[in-house]
């Protein structure tokens, strides 16, 4: 679903180069549960970003579904995130002045075709789905820690997407929550074989995934 | 989409809120001088009524002369213009000539049982050569001459504004209207006459014979003269000379209406001018106020914009939205700035046209959702530039 060949990110200042990838090669199939793990600054966010598409490697090939993705407009690129990739993020990044039915529609509104009435029935069902359709006329705000991730994750099955990028999503929970949060994902993975890549500092959490994949300074190491 | 900016604008109403009352304040000052401007331009646009090149107004001042004497002297000095080449033809008027800025207003009323209507118009006193002198355009009937001279009735010519207050869907003409204890009969209808200048508002009018057997002076002290094309200095001094030869220890002042016309519209323009100049630094005050905001905003939103590149959104489309979005916002102040300005025409404010504030609401409706889109046009380009990567990361 997802290759990465030679995959090189380097961040140039008039100064200091740093390298944050280096000749990173994976291959992510369709259906896996793949957790990333390595220390800060090792470069995790930076290979979920590339993977999501938000950023360009500096070198490399990185696929989708066996098509290149650096020939793709700007344009293109956006159509991609919507149709295929759900974000999860760790600081949640949900929209304080929207309720959580329309963050929830968020994804949707991006896309052509889908109109008001069958965007808030799938933004029902992705909240049923997280265990929230009794929240949708809430704010972010009046929600807890874990109610606003499962929103995000919510808001990340909203759009059907093929793949799944979480990037610490239980990062800022205490451990009860972040148990909750993770039940959620494995659960996504074995009953809707949703493919999903997860960043976490959590080596018990990454245990449960299919796959597990070390990084020590931008370098894949197991 | 755009109910989703709706929403989202409506969420965010209370961090709007200045934003909203800024816009709201920018159109109301655009819709008042929008109508004044709008009003002065289709006043500007109707036709005067009249001919006023080549007409001179020769204001006569008798000095000490014996009033039973001031008559006489008049018809000699007038006998004597007459007969100067270069002088086409002169007549008497009252002194509410044109661009003079005076006025002579009465109330003209149709008697009782014909309805009673009446209007408050200016009563232009004038001779039958007033027709050669300042060519008023006549639409219906005649215009003064000797048939009016066995006359029991004062004749009178109405303007067709006064027409439509008075004789709506009747022709007026050969109808009685009571003066005082006499009374005057219609003989012709004349076209607008705005006398009072290119920015006044046509406005009721009448036009009062003054008989050649009249021998009053007193409010008949000014000529108006038709001059050959080309009459210049040499045929102003030479009135003036004739004049002081006929009327011992009279002065006199000859104006060209074409001056006063010029004198009267800078006069009105001035203060035009300077309220535009006025409420163009107040928009560009608006913008600059809109334009930081904006910038600011979108430094704000950083995240925001990153989640939404992150979930689809192409830059073109962070772009639009940010214009959208200000363009919500602009609507919210306009609503609440209509619903103000609709009360002018609603409730009849200042006896101005409809059309005019309806034009003047179109316009700053116009004006302000270009100003707000062209304030928003920097501030989207920076938004739609943002690094999803980079913003998401920030926080």
């Amino acid at each position: 679903m997802l290759q990465l060949t030679d995959i090189e990110k380097v961040y140039q200042t008039k100064t200091i180069e740093t390298v944050a990838l280096n000749r990173v090669n994976l291959t992510i199939n369709k259906g896996e549960f793949v957790s990333v793990m390595g220390p800060s600054g090792c470069g995790k966010s930076t290979l979920l970003s590339i993977m999501g598409l938000l950023d360009e490697p500096s070198g490399g090939i990185l696929e989708l579904d066996g098509r290149p993705v650096k020939s793709y407009s700007d344009k293109e690129l956006a159509h991609l995130r919507n149709q295929k990739i759900g974000f999860v993020f760790q600081s949640y990044h949900l929209i304080n002045d929207l309720s959580v039915l329309d963050n929830v529609e968020l994804p949707l509104l991006y896309r052509a075709g889908v109109g008001g009435k069958e965007r808030r029935q799938r933004a029902h069902a992705a909240l049923d789905k997280v265990g929230l359709s009794a929240r949708t006329t809430h704010f972010p705000s009046q929600l807890s820690g874990g109610q606003r991730q499962r929103v995000a994750i919510a808001r990340a099955l909203a759009g059907r997407p093929e793949i799944i990028l979480a990037d610490e999503p239980t990062g800022n929970l205490d451990s009860v929550m972040g148990e909750e949060i993770m039940d959620l994902l494995l659960g996504l993975h074995r009953h809707d074989g949703t493919t999903i890549v997860m960043v976490t500092h959590d080596e018990q959490q990454a245990q449960k995934t299919e796959r597990l994949i070390r990084f020590f300074d931008g370098s894949q190491v197991a | 989409m755009l109910r989703h900016l709706f929403t989202l604008i409506w969420n965010r109403k209370r961090a709007n809120f200045l934003l909203i009352t800024e816009i709201f304040l920018a159109f109301v000052i655009l819709f008042v001088v929008g109508s004044t401007l709008v009003y002065s331009q289709q006043n500007y646009r109707t036709p005067l009524g009249f001919d006023y090149e080549q007409v001179w107004q020769v204001d006569l001042d008798p000095g000490m002369q014996p009033r039973a004497q001031r008559a006489a002297t008049q018809r000699q000095v007038i006998q004597r213009l007459k007969s100067l080449p270069g002088v086409r033809f002169v007549a008497r008027s009252s002194s509410n000539t044109p661009f003079s800025g005076n006025s002579n207003r009465s109330d003209l009323r149709r008697t009782k049982e014909s309805g009673g209507a009446y209007v408050n118009g200016n009563f232009y006193y004038v001779e039958d050569a007033m027709r050669d002198v300042l060519a008023p355009h006549l639409i219906e009937g005649r215009w003064f001459d000797k048939r009016d001279d066995a006359s029991t009735r004062q004749p009178v010519i109405i303007t067709q504004e006064t027409r439509e207050k008075l004789f709506p869907g009747e022709s007026p003409l050969g109808k009685i209207i009571p003066n005082g204890d006499q009374e005057m009969q219609v003989v012709g209808v004349a076209g607008t006459y705005r006398a009072s200048g290119d920015l006044s508002e046509p406005r009721a009018a009448a036009f009062l014979r003054v008989s050649p057997q009249d021998t009053s002076f007193e409010h008949l002290e000014t000529l108006l003269v038709r001059v050959q094309p080309g009459a210049g200095a040499a045929l102003e001094k030479r009135m003036t000379t004739e004049i002081l030869a006929i009327g011992k220890g009279w002065s006199s002042n000859i104006t060209p209406l074409a001056e006063q016309r010029a004198a009267q519209l800078k006069l009105i323009v001035t203060p035009l001018v300077a309220l535009v100049v006025v409420c163009v630094f107040l928009i560009i005050n608006v913008a600059l106020g809109l334009f930081g905001v904006l910038w600011q905003t979108i430094n704000q939103r950083r995240t925001e914009i990153g989640l939404r590149r992150a979930l689809g959104a192409s830059a073109r489309a962070i772009s639009a939205q940010i214009v959208g979005e200000i363009l919500v916002v602009s609507t919210f102040g306009l609503a609440l700035g209509l619903l103000v300005a609709a009360q002018f025409p609603l409730l009849g404010v200042l006896g101005v046209k409809t059309s005019v504030y309806l034009t003047a609401m179109l316009l700053a409706t116009a004006l302000i959702y270009t100003l707000t889109a062209v304030c928003a046009l920097y501030p989207s380009w920076l938004a739609a530039g943002i690094h999803p990567a980079v913003a998401l990361r920030e926080e």
